[in-house]
């Protein structure tokens, strides 16, 4: 009861979103229902739909939970693409520098890379953060910029692959690729690592002392300093959390997908994470849920601008109204 | 002379949620007159009053001023209409100057140069007709609280109001500036506004007031005269039946039991020649020496802000000292953090509860664990055992009256006493053997203020230290064992139970101590 209670208005800002994207769509001359049947069921009429929004939601999830976990210490981390293109490049020069071991050593270092470089990412504007007291939401964004230059000069440079018509490096070594849960289509088994990751955030933030103590600094860092939580340290923790849980995203696009570091792998997740973080309104619990609906709402609207012709960004309208309603049944709860 | 009704409250209800705010009550107020409205924490009085301001919407009743029934639908159309009001939480920018706090909001005659010369005229004339003497070029946030009320008041005068609403106007003002308050108001119903003074502390209403309305758990329970009525009506109105004021500590009067220190070997804190010098490089306590036994509770003196609260702090390791020494129960722990002192037997009641002490984003049962959730039983240092936790705060939600859904509600749900009820279940649930509890009772009523004495006399009888740091003299008369009194982060005086009185406190806290005897005719700054 009480839960059908508590998600009542997030149905309801969904079916709003829906209805009120639909005028759009309806103004542009085309089928409101056809479109929203492509949206919704092409990730689950064939096995293949299913497995690109598994595929999808792996980087949505970690990017998501990159950008709730320092929102639980009330830091605003907008550093994740940044840190997963860091936590690429870190996968990538491990499978690259040591592409002759065997897997059992070679997978590890793989993903310990990506995992590191992210937190690295992370751990310098926490650093600035704790020493200088500057403010994170500029560092994060500015060490985007630094990433994707850094990744560009990777994948021109040494480790280029002459063959490839747009920037790559060349093939990381095979003991570095994640094994597949299924061949064709594929499907790496980093989704078991990422769902690992959010279940143990979750217990993390909502059973252990440190997850309190994050908290703690979230809901009012003065009064967590008086009581003896080190708010400082926790803002540094959170955010080289989130920076390797983005990492993490990074080390599996190179292991899982294409097995080489390629130049604009970061896409859009950064926006979508954001999205999806701020719909669960931070909550760690709620993140993999929505992931998965943005996902599915993802893989369908390209599968719409393939089929219908109608242009993808619908869904980014969709998925903007989702969160505007979402903010909005807060304001109308309250009233 | 007799008076006219100026504005009258109906039947008004307002329910929030399932808890019935206001059931039916009724209000009048006539011009020229100082209306207490008396109540404990929760009775209504400042929902009644935010009605009124346009804060809230009444779900029943009507409002009739000078007879005409009028919808007030936000503050804007109540100020329109002659209605002012000051909140116990001042609404201000405390980086502006008082005279850009005042005029805030209102049309400046010279919008685009910014001349304020006719609004300084104005204003000034206010504070002369109503003896509220503030500098208008003083920045907000270097005014003490005194100062900033009385910028909280000019900002309603100027606004040209002559309904006057004070929600608990001396919660955080000394002796003399509430000696200063009344005063001013007495000025201004003589000259025709009308006041709404709303309150807890019957003392105050009995020594200001003409009228009083007396309100208890939302509904009414009378209306007197001040003339016609004695205190003990007052005080049963206010408390209700169930209240045993025989066995009260608020209502005491015998004397107790005078602190034996002999047979205490040795104070369980003891703080030696400790001295804070802040980042700016103002010393904030010089050579401080204070002792607390076990069995025992001290009590601070002083006017605000003369470094009450960093003496809590330093005590409770939320600051490190600039020099001296720290002994707990034999052990130097002057290199301490608060981290190690929570864990190990410190509790803290800290003065500003909302930024010190609460976290409004997070649950009850969070807070109720907050510097505690690394020891048992609520923690083993790694996980929290939330079974634990939310029984306890569950036992304690009931045994400290706290008003709440239950321990996963959100903290931001709780009324301001309900957050100090909190706080205090939080020091009192664990046995600490140093409290540190600053203003503990601020903003709770009577018989939650005796629970606190209650609780905090158990303590004494169970050998543990308590250090109250209070600006209500009489509540530190009450209940301490010894009286310091702190002027200028300096112990200016320490006194026995058997030599308080009230008045040699008064000197000491405004900074004349025994060497520096008014007799040599020295004036102080």
């Amino acid at each position: 009861m009480t839960i059908v209670k508590k998600s009542l208005p997030y149905l309801l800002a969904v079916v709003a979103s829906f209805v009120a994207a639909g005028i759009f769509i309806a103004l542009m001359g085309f089928d409101v229902f056809k479109a929203y049947q492509t949206i919704l069921f092409t990730s689950f009429r064939t096995p293949n739909g299913f497995i690109q929004t598994l595929l999808k939601f792996v980087p949505l999830l970690l990017l998501a939970l990159a950008f709730t976990i320092p929102l639980t210490a009330g830091k605003f981390n907008i550093g994740g693409e940044g840190q997963m293109m860091a936590g690429g490049i870190g996968a990538a020069a491990m499978g690259i520098m040591f592409a002759d071991l065997p897997a059992i050593i070679l997978l590890p270092l793989v993903i310990l890379g990506g995992v590191v470089a992210g937190a690295l990412w992370g751990l310098v504007p926490a650093w600035l953060l704790y020493k200088f007291n500057i403010n994170e939401i500029l560092t994060t964004v500015l060490f985007n910029f630094i990433a994707l230059f850094l990744i560009d000069y990777v994948c021109t440079g040494p480790w280029r692959d002459p063959a490839a018509g747009h920037p790559t490096t060349v093939l990381i070594g095979r003991g570095g690729w994640l094994p597949m849960l299924v061949n064709n289509p594929p499907l790496h088994s980093g989704i078991i690592l990422a769902v690992l990751v959010a279940i143990g955030v979750y217990i993390y933030t909502s059973r252990t002392t440190g997850g309190y103590e994050l908290i703690a600094t979230g809901a009012n860092p003065r009064a967590a300093g008086v009581f003896g939580i080190k708010t400082r340290r926790m803002f540094v923790l959170s955010l080289v959390l989130g920076g390797a849980v983005a990492g993490l995203a990074g080390a599996f696009e190179v292991a899982g997908n294409q097995h080489r570091l390629i130049e604009g792998m970061q896409s859009n997740f950064l926006q979508l994470g954001m999205i999806i973080g701020l719909i669960s309104r931070g909550n760690n619990g709620a993140v993999p849920f929505v992931a998965f609906l943005i996902a599915v709402l993802e893989v369908g609207a390209s599968a719409m601008q393939r089929t219908m012709m109608i242009p993808v960004e619908v869904v980014f309208i969709v998925e903007a109204l989702i969160l505007l309603f979402v903010l909005l049944s807060d304001v109308v709860r309250r009233k | 002379m007799e008076n006219k009704t100026i504005l009258e409250l109906k039947n008004v209800r307002k329910v929030f949620g399932q808890i019935v705010a206001l059931d039916s009550v009724s209000f009048a107020l006539k011009r020229g007159e100082i209306h207490g409205l008396l109540g404990g924490n929760g009775a209504g009085k400042t929902t009644l009053m935010n009605i009124l301001y346009g804060l809230y919407r009444k779900d029943e009743g009507e409002i009739l001023l000078r007879d005409q029934a009028v919808s007030i639908e936000g503050p804007r159309d109540a100020i329109n209409q002659g209605i002012g009001m000051v909140h116990q939480h001042f609404l201000q920018i405390s980086n502006f100057t008082v005279l850009e706090n005042i005029i805030l909001g209102t049309d400046v005659k010279n919008k685009y140069t910014m001349k304020l010369e006719d609004e300084v005229v104005k204003v000034k004339e206010l504070c002369q007709r109503f003896g509220l003497n503030v500098d208008l070029n003083d920045v907000m946030s270097t005014l003490p609280v005194g100062a900033r009320q009385k910028v909280e008041i000019l900002k309603a005068l100027y606004r040209g109001v002559d309904i006057l609403i004070l929600d608990e106007p001396t919660t955080n003002l000394t002796p003399q500036e509430v000696d200063a308050l009344f005063e001013s108001l007495r000025v201004m119903v003589n000259e025709g506004l009308s006041i709404v003074f709303i309150t807890h502390k019957l003392r105050e209403v009995l020594s200001v007031c003409d009228r009083i309305t007396v309100l208890r758990e939302g509904k009414n329970i009378t209306t007197l005269d001040r003339k016609d009525a004695s205190e003990e009506v007052f005080v049963r109105a206010m408390v209700g039946e169930k209240m045993d004021i025989e066995n009260s500590i608020y209502f005491a009067t015998e004397e107790r039991q005078v602190f034996d220190r002999t047979s205490v070997e040795a104070p369980k804190l003891k703080l030696e020649n400790v001295n804070l010098i802040s980042q700016d490089g103002v010393q904030r306590l010089k050579d401080l020496n204070l002792e607390v036994f076990g069995g025992e509770i001290v009590g601070i003196a002083g006017v605000a802000g003369n470094g009450q609260r960093e003496l809590a702090e330093v005590v409770t390791g939320v600051v490190p000292v600039s020099s001296g020494k720290k002994i707990y129960m034999g052990d130097d722990v002057t290199s301490k953090t608060n981290e190690d002192l929570l864990s190990s037997g410190f509790s803290y009641i800290p003065e500003d509860r909302l930024s010190d002490g609460f976290l409004p984003k997070a649950t009850v049962a969070q807070n109720l664990i907050l510097g505690q959730h690394r020891i048992k039983p609520y923690s083993d240092g790694r996980f929290i055992n939330w079974k634990t936790v939310y029984a306890e705060t569950t036992k304690n939600i009931k045994e400290y009256n706290i008003k709440t859904n239950g321990p996963g509600d959100v903290g931001g749900n709780l009324s301001g006493g309900n957050i100090q009820r909190v706080l205090i279940a939080r020091a009192f649930s664990m046995d600490s053997q140093v409290m540190v509890a600053h203003n503990p009772t601020r903003g709770l009523d009577i018989p939650s203020m005796d629970f606190v004495y209650q609780k905090m006399l158990a303590r004494r009888e169970a050998q543990m230290a308590t250090l109250l740091i209070s600006e209500d003299l009489d509540e530190l008369m009450r209940i301490s064992d010894r009286i310091a009194v702190i002027y200028r982060g300096e112990i200016l005086g320490v006194l026995e139970r058997s030599e308080f009185d009230k008045y040699a406190i008064g000197r000491l806290m405004s900074g004349i101590s025994p060497e520096n005897q008014p007799s040599k005719e020295k004036t102080l700054p």
